[in-house]
This record gives C-alpha cells, sequence and structure tokens, in this order.
C-alpha cells in the first residue's frame, strides 16, 4: 500500500546551511500491517510522513500511497490516507461534531452516509457526549479523539500517525494505542512514528529504525533481534545509533 | 480543475468560525455601530458643555473715543459690530476710565484688584511701547544718512525694547492692548463736520492720529482675540465712514463704487455632497482595508498559530481552494466591515442633524444621504478595493508566524493606505487618466468625483472602466501572490529560528550559487532605487549652485557619475559577491552574429515607433517636471560637444543600466525558471527606475525588447550595443536645427514638428514590420532552447535543483 523509494528531502537552514533531513529512504508497508518509524526527535520521521501525506514534496526519490504518487497525484492521495500528528490541530471554535462533519464534506463523502458514519464514528469512539462541545473547551484527550475521527472519518485504506501519543497521559494513550491496534484488525495499512519503545514493541509489526535522515535498521523486532544478537529493544536502538555515529566519526577523519 | 464545493465549504467555515470569534465581531459590527453613535453624543455633549473662556483686551485713552458712534458699552465691545452679536461676550474690555460705582461692589472686591492689576501691567507696556515707537521714528529719520555706526546703535536699541515688549506682554494677562491717541474723538468731528461742509482737508486725517493695537500671533489666545478686535474695528470704521457720507449727503455706498452682487446656487443637496466627498471615499478605504486586516491574520498566521493549517493541508482541498475559500472570507468582512461603518456614520450624522436643527451643528454641513447612483457606485468600486487589500493580507498573513508577526507585517500596508487617502482628500487633486490606472487612488479620487458632483457625474464614468479595469487587474495580481505564497513550504512550514545579521550574511556568501537569487534581484533593485532617491536632492543641489554656463556640462558629470555610482556599482558588486560566476551573471559572452546584427538594427526601427506611441499617449501622462526638462533640454544643447552628450545619454546608461537591469537584475529573476516572468519583471523595474512616468512607461516597453535580446542571445552585448544606439538616436533627434526642411522623398516619412523631428506613417508601418521579424526571429532562436536545456540539466545535477524547488513549490 505504501511503497517509498529513495526518498530524500533537503532545505534551506540559516544556521547550518543546506540540510539533508531525508537522506534516501526506501520501505514497504502491507495492508493490515502496522510499519514503526523508530527514531529520536529530530531525526526525519515527521519529514518523510509529511511528504507520503504530500504536504510537503520530496527533493528526490519516489512513493506512492495506495497506487498513488505523492508528486505527480496529490489530490488523490490525500483523499486516500487519513493523517493525525500533533500538529493537526482542532479548531477551536467549532464543536466536535461540526469539525469532523466538516472535513468529511471536503472527503466528498455523500451527506446521507457521512451522518451514518459520524454517528458510528462518535459511539465507538465514546465522544456521544462532547459532540456539542467547543474545541477550546476540550482536554487534550477530548482532542485527540476528535483528530482521530476525523483521521478515519472517510474510512481511509492508509493510515499515518505521527507520535500520537506525545503529550498525553497514560489513560488515553493507551486507548489511543488501542485504536490503532483495532483499525490494523480492519485490514488498514498504518504506518506510526515514534520515539518510544514500548509502543514499538507492544504495536509494530515491523520497524525502521531511523537516525539522522537515514534508516539504520528495518525488519520485525525477532527479526532484529537475531540479526543484532540482542534482545533488548532499547539496548539494540542505542547499539544501532552509537554504530552510526561511529562510522560518521571515521569518515570525518 | 477547481473545485467550487471545497471553496464553498472552506468559505462558509471560515465564516461560521470569524462570527464565532469575539475580536472579529468587535472590530466588523460592534464597533462601527457603536462608534459613530457615541461620537455623536460626544459631539452634542460638546457643544453643549463647550463655553469659551473671555479674552481680556485693555483700551487705554478710552476717554478720547468718540461718543457717537459708540464702540464699547460697559466692559464689552457694542455687540452690533460683530457678525455673530453673541461673540461680544467673548471679549472682556478693560478701560482706563473709572467705572461707575455699584451699589452691590462689595461683591467685585476681587474682580476689581485682577482690573487694577491688569492697567498696571497695560501702562507698563505702554511706556515702553512708546520708547520703540519713538526709535523707530528716528530709525527711519536716519535710514537715508547712511551713518553706520548710529545705526548699528540704534537697531541693538530697537530689539532691545522688542524684546521687552514681547516679554512683559508675555507675562501681562493681556491678549490685545489698543492704545488710543489723545484727541482722536475731537479730530474725527472736526474732519467729519469740515467734509460736511465740502470745505478741503489739508492733511491726511488716517496718518496723523492712528489707534495702536499690540498682539502676539505666535499666542493662540491673543490671536484669537485680536481677530475679533480687528472685526470690531473693521465694522467701526465702516459705521464712522457712513456717518460722514450722510452728514456730507453723499451716497452710502460710495466707499464701493462696483459692489457686485453675487449668487451662490449650492443647494442642501450638494453641500451635503461635499462633505460626503471628502469623507466617503477615505473611510471607505480605510475601513475596506481595517476590515481585510484582523480576519486575515487570523485565517492566515492564526492557522500557523493554533496549530490547525497542517489539518487543512491534508484535506483533499487544493491549495488554491484553500486559498480561495480563505481569499473569499476575508473578502466579505472587508467590505461588510466598509458599508457598515459608512451606514452607521450615515445614519448618526442625518440623526444628529435633526436633533440640532439649525443649532450649532448646522455649520457642519448638512449630512443627509448621498444619492441612489452614488451608492451603487460606492458598492461597485467598493468590490475591487476590497479584494486588493483582502488578497494582500491574506498574503502577508500566510507569510506570517503567528498573530503577532502578521500584525506587524500588515501594519506598513495600512500606514501606506492611509497615506494614499490622505493624498485624494486634497480638494486639488482630481481624477484623471493616470491616476485612474494607479491602485486605491484611482478608486479614491473616482468615488470623490462622483459624491461631489451629481450633475456632471457623466463626464467620470469615462473614468469609471479603467478604474474598474486596473482594480480587478492589481486584486488578481495580489491574489496570484497569496495563492504563490500558500505554495511555497518554507512559508507555511516556517520555523522560529534565531536571526542575525552576521548568520543571515555568512548564509548568504555560503549557498552562493553561479547566478543571483530571485531575493537578490529584487534587492538589488531596492538599492537602485534607494539611491537614486538619496542622491537626488544632492544632485539637484549641484545643479543648482553651477552657473548657467557650466550647468549642461556639470549636468551631464552628474549623470555619469550617477549611472556608475547607483546603477552599475550596487550590480557589480552583488554580483561579485554573492555569485561564483559573475560572467554568466552578467552574461558576458560573445553573441552570435546573428544578435550582434539584430542589436543593431532593432533601435532604428524601435525608436520612431516607441517615440510616437509617447507622443500620441501625451494626454494621459501628467506635465514633465521643470527639472526634466532642463536635463532634456541640455541633451539638444548645440554648445555642448557631440562626443561628450553621447558618453552622458548614451554610453554610460547601455553599459551601466544593462549591467544591472539585463545583467544581475535578469538573471536572478530568471532563476525560478519562468524566463517570461523575468523578463516581464526586469522590464518593470527598469522602467520604474526612470522614475518619471512618461519614460516609465517608454522604458518598460524597451526593456522586453531588451530582455527577449538578452535571454535568447544569453549575452549582454546585443544590448548594450541596442541600448547606445537608442539613447544616441534621441540625442541626434534633438541636434537637427528646427529650420531643417525633410526633401529628396524624405518628406513621405518624416516631418518637422514644433517638438522635433516627426515620424510619418510610411515609415512607422516599415518600421513595424520589421521589429515584428526581428523579435520574432530573437525568439525562434534555437539558442534558447538550448540554453534552457543546458541550465535545467546543470541544476539537476547541482545543488541549485533542491533549493530551487524549495524555492518555488
Amino acid at each position: 500500500m505504501i511503497h517509498v523509494d529513495q526518498l530524500s528531502k533537503s532545505f534551506d537552514d540559516l544556521r547550518r546551511g543546506s540540510i539533508v533531513a531525508l537522506d534516501s529512504v526506501s520501505f514497504d508497508v502491507e495492508a493490515g500491517e502496522i510499519f514503526g518509524l523508530l527514531g529520536p526527535n529530530g531525526a526525519g520521521k515527521t519529514t518523510c510522513l509529511r511528504m507520503l501525506s504530500t504536504v510537503l514534496q520530496p527533493t528526490g526519490g519516489k512513493a506512492t500511497v495506495a497506487g498513488y504518487d505523492v508528486l505527480t497525484q496529490p489530490q488523490d492521495v490525500r483523499t486516500h490516507i487519513g493523517f493525525m500528528s500533533c500538529n493537526t490541530g482542532i479548531y477551536d471554535r467549532m464543536t466536535a461534531w461540526e469539525m469532523v462533519e466538516y472535513f468529511g464534506r471536503l472527503y466528498d463523502i455523500e451527506e446521507n452516509e457521512l451522518q451514518q458514519r459520524l454517528d458510528r464514528i462518535f459511539t465507538t469512539l465514546q465522544m456521544q457526549d462532547i459532540r456539542d462541545m467547543l474545541g477550546s473547551k476540550m482536554s487534550t484527550g477530548m482532542k485527540q479523539k476528535v483528530s482521530i475521527a476525523r483521521t478515519i472519518i472517510h474510512d481511509p485504506p492508509v493510515l499515518i500517525f505521527d507520535e500520537p501519543t506525545t503529550g498525553l497521559d497514560v489513560l488515553v494513550a493507551r486507548a489511543v494505542l488501542k485504536t490503532i491496534e483495532a483499525l490494523r484488525d480492519e485490514g488498514k495499512c498504518i504506518i506510526f512514528s515514534t520515539h518510544i519503545m514500548r509502543e514499538v514493541e507492544k504495536l509494530c509489526d515491523r520497524v525502521a529504525v531511523i537516525y539522522k535522515g537515514k534508516i539504520l535498521a528495518i525488519g520485525s523486532i525477532p527479526e532484529l533481534e537475531e540479526q543484532y544478537h540482542e534482545s533488548d529493544m532499547e539496548e539494540l536502538f542505542f547499539s544501532l545509533i552509537q554504530q552510526h555515529e561511529d562510522q560518521l566519526a571515521m569518515k570525518a577523519q | 480543475m477547481i473545485q467550487w464545493k471545497n471553496i464553498k465549504l472552506i468559505l462558509l467555515r471560515e465564516l461560521k468560525d470569524q462570527m464565532r470569534d469575539r475580536r472579529t465581531l468587535f472590530m466588523v459590527a460592534v464597533l462601527p455601530l457603536l462608534l459613530y453613535p457615541a461620537m455623536g453624543i460626544g459631539m452634542v455633549q460638546m457643544t453643549v458643555l463647550f463655553s469659551e473662556q473671555p479674552r481680556n483686551v485693555v483700551v487705554l485713552g478710552a476717554s478720547d473715543l468718540p461718543k457717537h458712534p459708540q464702540l464699547l458699552e460697559g466692559d464689552h465691545f457694542v455687540s452690533n459690530w460683530f457678525r455673530i452679536p453673541s461673540d461680544a461676550e467673548k471679549l472682556r474690555v478693560i478701560t482706563d476710565i473709572e467705572p461707575v460705582k455699584k451699589a452691590d461692589a462689595a461683591a467685585d472686591v476681587s474682580e476689581d484688584a485682577q482690573q487694577k492689576e491688569i492697567l498696571e501691567q497695560a501702562h507698563k507696556l505702554e511706556v515702553v511701547l512708546r520708547k520703540h515707537q519713538e526709535l523707530l521714528k528716528q530709525w527711519k529719520q536716519i535710514e537715508d544718512q547712511e551713518d553706520l555706526q548710529q545705526e548699528n546703535l540704534l537697531a541693538r536699541e530697537i530689539t532691545e525694547t522688542n524684546e521687552r515688549l514681547s516679554k512683559l506682554f508675555a507675562e501681562s494677562r493681556i491678549q490685545v492692548l489698543i492704545l488710543i491717541p489723545k484727541g482722536l474723538s475731537k479730530e474725527i468731528e472736526l474732519v467729519s463736520a469740515k467734509l460736511a461742509r465740502h470745505e478741503p482737508i489739508d492733511f491726511d486725517p488716517a496718518d496723523s492720529l492712528r489707534p495702536l493695537i499690540l498682539e502676539n500671533s505666535a499666542d493662540e489666545k491673543s490671536m484669537i482675540a485680536y481677530r475679533r478686535v480687528e472685526e470690531v474695528m473693521r465694522s467701526w470704521e465702516k459705521a464712522i465712514l457712513r456717518d460722514r457720507l450722510s452728514r456730507a449727503n453723499l451716497p452710502e455706498s460710495l466707499p464701493t463704487p462696483i459692489n457686485p452682487d453675487s449668487i451662490d446656487l449650492a443647494q442642501d443637496e450638494q453641500l451635503a455632497a461635499n462633505l460626503w466627498s471628502k469623507l466617503f471615499p477615505a473611510l471607505l478605504i480605510i475601513m475596506a482595508a481595517t476590515g481585510a486586516f484582523y480576519p486575515a491574520i487570523d485565517l492566515g498566521a492564526g492557522e500557523k498559530e493554533r496549530g490547525t493549517m497542517e489539518t487543512l493541508l491534508i484535506s483533499p482541498a487544493k491549495r488554491t481552494e484553500i486559498v480561495l475559500g480563505k481569499f473569499l472570507t476575508v473578502l466579505i468582512f472587508s467590505i461588510s466591515t466598509a458599508l457598515l461603518n459608512l451606514a452607521s456614520m450615515g445614519f448618526t450624522g442625518r440623526h444628529m442633524v435633526n436633533l440640532a436643527g439649525s443649532g450649532a451643528l448646522s455649520k457642519i454641513g448638512d449630512l443627509s444621504f448621498p444619492s441612489y447612483s452614488a451608492l451603487f457606485w460606492i458598492v461597485v468600486l467598493l468590490i475591487p478595493l476590497s479584494a486588493l487589500f483582502s488578497a494582500l493580507c491574506l498574503a502577508l498573513a500566510t507569510f506570517a508566524r503567528s498573530s503577532k508577526e502578521g500584525q506587524y507585517y500588515l501594519t506598513p500596508l495600512l500606514m501606506v493606505t492611509i497615506g494614499l487617502t490622505v493624498f485624494c482628500l486634497s480638494p486639488a487633486v482630481e481624477i484623471n487618466a493616470f491616476y485612474s490606472l494607479m491602485p486605491v487612488v484611482g478608486v479614491a479620487l473616482l468615488l470623490k468625483g462622483m459624491l461631489l458632483s451629481s450633475v456632471n457625474a457623466g463626464i467620470l464614468y469615462v473614468y469609471a472602466i479603467p478604474v474598474l479595469v486596473t482594480s480587478v487587474g492589481y486584486s488578481l495580481l495580489a491574489l496570484w501572490w497569496a495563492i504563490d505564497q500558500f505554495q511555497r513550504e518554507d512559508v507555511l512550514f516556517r520555523e522560529a529560528e534565531r536571526f542575525e545579521v552576521g548568520l543571515w550574511l555568512r548564509h548568504l556568501m555560503r549557498t552562493k550559487d553561479a547566478l543571483p537569487s530571485f531575493a537578490e534581484a529584487g534587492f538589488c533593485f531596492v538599492i537602485i532605487m534607494l539611491l537614486q532617491f538619496g542622491v537626488m536632492n544632492t544632485m539637484s543641489q549641484a545643479i543648482q549652485m553651477a552657473t548657467d554656463a557650466e550647468r549642461p556640462l556639470r549636468m551631464m558629470q552628474l549623470l555619469m557619475i550617477q549611472q556608475l555610482a547607483i546603477i552599475a556599482t550596487p550590480a557589480l558588486m552583488m554580483g561579485i559577491m554573492l555569485t561564483t560566476s559573475v560572467r554568466k551573471t552578467f552574461r558576458l559572452y560573445l553573441p552570435s552574429l546573428g544578435f550582434l546584427g539584430v542589436g543593431l538594427l532593432l533601435p532604428f526601427v524601435l525608436h520612431p515607433l516607441s517615440l510616437e506611441l509617447a507622443s500620441s499617449l501625451d494626454w494621459f501622462f501628467p506635465a514633465l517636471p521643470a527639472g526634466t526638462v532642463a536635463v532634456l533640454k541640455s541633451m539638444s544643447d548645440p554648445n555642448q560637444p557631440i562626443w561628450l552628450i553621447l558618453m552622458a545619454f548614451a554610453f554610460a546608461p547601455a553599459v551601466c543600466e544593462e549591467l544591472a537591469f539585463r545583467g544581475f537584475i535578469l538573471s536572478g529573476f530568471g532563476r525560478r525558471g519562468r524566463a517570461w516572468l523575468a523578463i516581464i519583471l526586469s522590464s518593470v523595474t527598469f522602467g520604474a527606475m526612470h522614475m518619471i512616468p512618461q519614460q516609465v512607461f517608454n522604458a518598460t516597453l524597451l526593456g522586453l525588447a531588451l530582455g527577449l535580446m538578452a535571454v535568447h542571445s544569453r549575452s549582454l552585448f546585443p544590448g548594450v550595443i541596442f541600448h547606445f544606439i537608442y539613447n544616441s538616436l534621441s540625442v541626434l533627434r534633438g541636434r537637427i536645427p528646427e529650420t531643417w526642411v525633410p526633401e529628396n522623398g524624405l518628406q513621405h516619412f518624416v516631418t518637422m514638428g514644433p517638438d522635433g523631428l516627426r515620424y510619418s506613417w510610411p515609415l512607422l508601418v516599415i518600421s513595424a514590420v520589421v521589429a515584428i521579424v526581428l523579435l520574432r526571429w530573437v525568439v525562434l532562436q534555437s539558442n534558447s532552447r538550448a540554453d534552457q536545456k543546458s541550465t535545467s540539466v546543470e541544476s539537476l545535477t547541482s545543488s541549485a535543483f533542491d533549493r530551487r524547488l524549495t524555492d518555488t513549490k
């Protein structure tokens, strides 16, 4: 469903000059699996996912999402994905219902069906009691629920979650992860970025460790553990990063 | 394909969102609805509470005033002498006549003491004043004697007494002091009696005994009091004159032998129109700008600030649709703010007039509503005007990272708007063809004219079409810019990075490319304009300082210096510092022979065409300023050597301007890969550099030809040749003697007009055909295709490619 081939992105920075935020990254994600992008802050996760959602344009490489090219068919890509990140806020002066309804209409869902779907989603996500609450009055957890509802209102085959649990308390975070799991079981193709090891261990079918714009390792967790002879995910992560830093230092010399 | 459904969805959401925003509602609806009634109430209150403090006028020697006609009455002037009799209350007259003691004198003790003090001050002033007058009289006497020493001494004394006088006057509580000379009443009576008997008068009565009035026009209180005293004196004098005339059995109208009668045709409606024509356009424009200001910030920067921008970007709506939706929202708010303000002001004004009747407020003018046709035009013109403001505000607000930043960016826009509006308020400024094409100004002046004269509005409708067309054009341009802003990643995802000048300069140096960037080209133009503005004063001073004989020479020297220092130097410096290839930036390549030929031939055919075009459009442009006329005249000064004139007017501009505009600026603008845009922008900047409307127009058109040649030949030299020959032709045309008569068949092609050589239509037709052929050849040259290909291949492999993508999309 997602096919990423040598995707690169660089941009100008006043301080550091031209920066390569993502350096020839390639991976594939199939339907019915959760693919994890694991990396520290600034590793290029958000840049990568933004390019997949066509908000940013790649400066090199190719990517197709649900069969559509992100460069040439951005419209089609956007109608077939649900995207949620800590940057996709909700409107302060709209109620939960209006917000999700608005995006549903932008996705061109037929009005009758939209209302039915809205009702179903609000029930499954237990949001019926906040349907007429304004965004500015909501707690972080409520907002996150609205965001999820907004993400899945058009029933997209591909879902992209960019650190969806950042800033949430344990209970809400758990609920979000449960929802993502449930979506996988529905057969969605899910890409999920995080810097939290436990989330990866619990949730992801396959994972890519990303650092300084490069994928250091890719595979299912048992595969990675076997490949690097390390049973602890956290240790594995650190040793990969250490290895990469050593290589960079070698090159610099 | 743009989907209107999405635009409508976004528009409706934004509208609802704004309606739920208290700040926007306050600015758009509540403020206008409350502000004007509140101001009205305030004005009524003020007029009720307002009363002017009486001012002190001291009259010394009041006993010498004639008894008839009477000037004073108690401690006031006689109210008959004022146009508005109640004004008499505003001046308190203190005289040196002992007041008649009243019965309740006890209450007036403090008043008496005050009067006494003022009188004392007046007497002190009188002493100094007499001395001052004495000195002045002496001055007049010795003026002709040429005794320098005595003159100096006296002059010092005069200034001394003058200073003492003003000091004493400022310290006193007197606003106007009147000194009546002794025996005034007797003399007036004497003259009147002599006149009545028709006896000759052997002295000038106006010269012998003149009352003296002391005031200080720098002090507002004194000035106002003096104006009233002047009014009193004038009408009092007239009364004395009338009295004399009647006693001498002469008609009272004797002093006004012609006495024309005038009839004022102004009707109430027109008086009202006069006031509206001043207030309405100004208010309309400022309110349209303010109405766009706040919603635009909220829709642009506010969306980024609240973190909902990305939510919207990942929806299927295209960015163009998003911008259009937002733009329409801002437009609706801008229009409704302007209309609500006008309506509120109109109704308040009308209500107040009804309220006050013919009271003090009627002086402001009638505030009845403008006619329906005027209102219709207000709405029609408001739409493109609001669209321009909305698009500009939205583009700037999108660029801003936060609402606060948005306000910083938009404030200059508001200031410029207010400046233009104030300019249009001036009664001397009227709409003409030139103004009708200027943004904002055209609309303001057209509205002003339409509201001013409902009768001759017919002529004004001629301007309605250009004003509307250009306004729509400007707003489309602004909208295009807003959409462009919305498609740039570096604008949408600008993160708060620390900005330091040093860092930025280092960044510029580090990311040097073969060619300058778009922004650098724009900056180069701004620098050229600023420098030009900066030295304008110095240059004109230097020209004025020169004597008549050396003026043309000085002018030409300065022209060359200006070309070198202001136009060529910035471009060359920037080219060396900011690019890696000076040669490529300035196109220092040898062109093919064909292009050299075009450079040689094209000016000969374009010169007649542009000259005739310019003179046929002469009516359109404002008259040339005197300074420019002088410069142009020196071009055809026969006393100057021809080589010098050609150096100044042809060679220097050909090299310097080409380096700047077809070198650095065109290369920079072309970096975005849109050659046509680069050519247009470079020719527009080239035109703008010429400052004077006629030349701006001409230079812009020629800039297009020059740009085409530069881009397609990849060389600067054909342009330099063209520029040199073209300017030389203008110089040589001016040097043709006025007496020259074309003959030998030439008379079919050229004629001699009063303003020099003119070209006839056969020549123009030939020129046009040749020009089209030449320009077509230029465009068709495969050179350009090879050029584009080579640069695109090059840029693909270079790091510039990445930057270009982030630059544009």
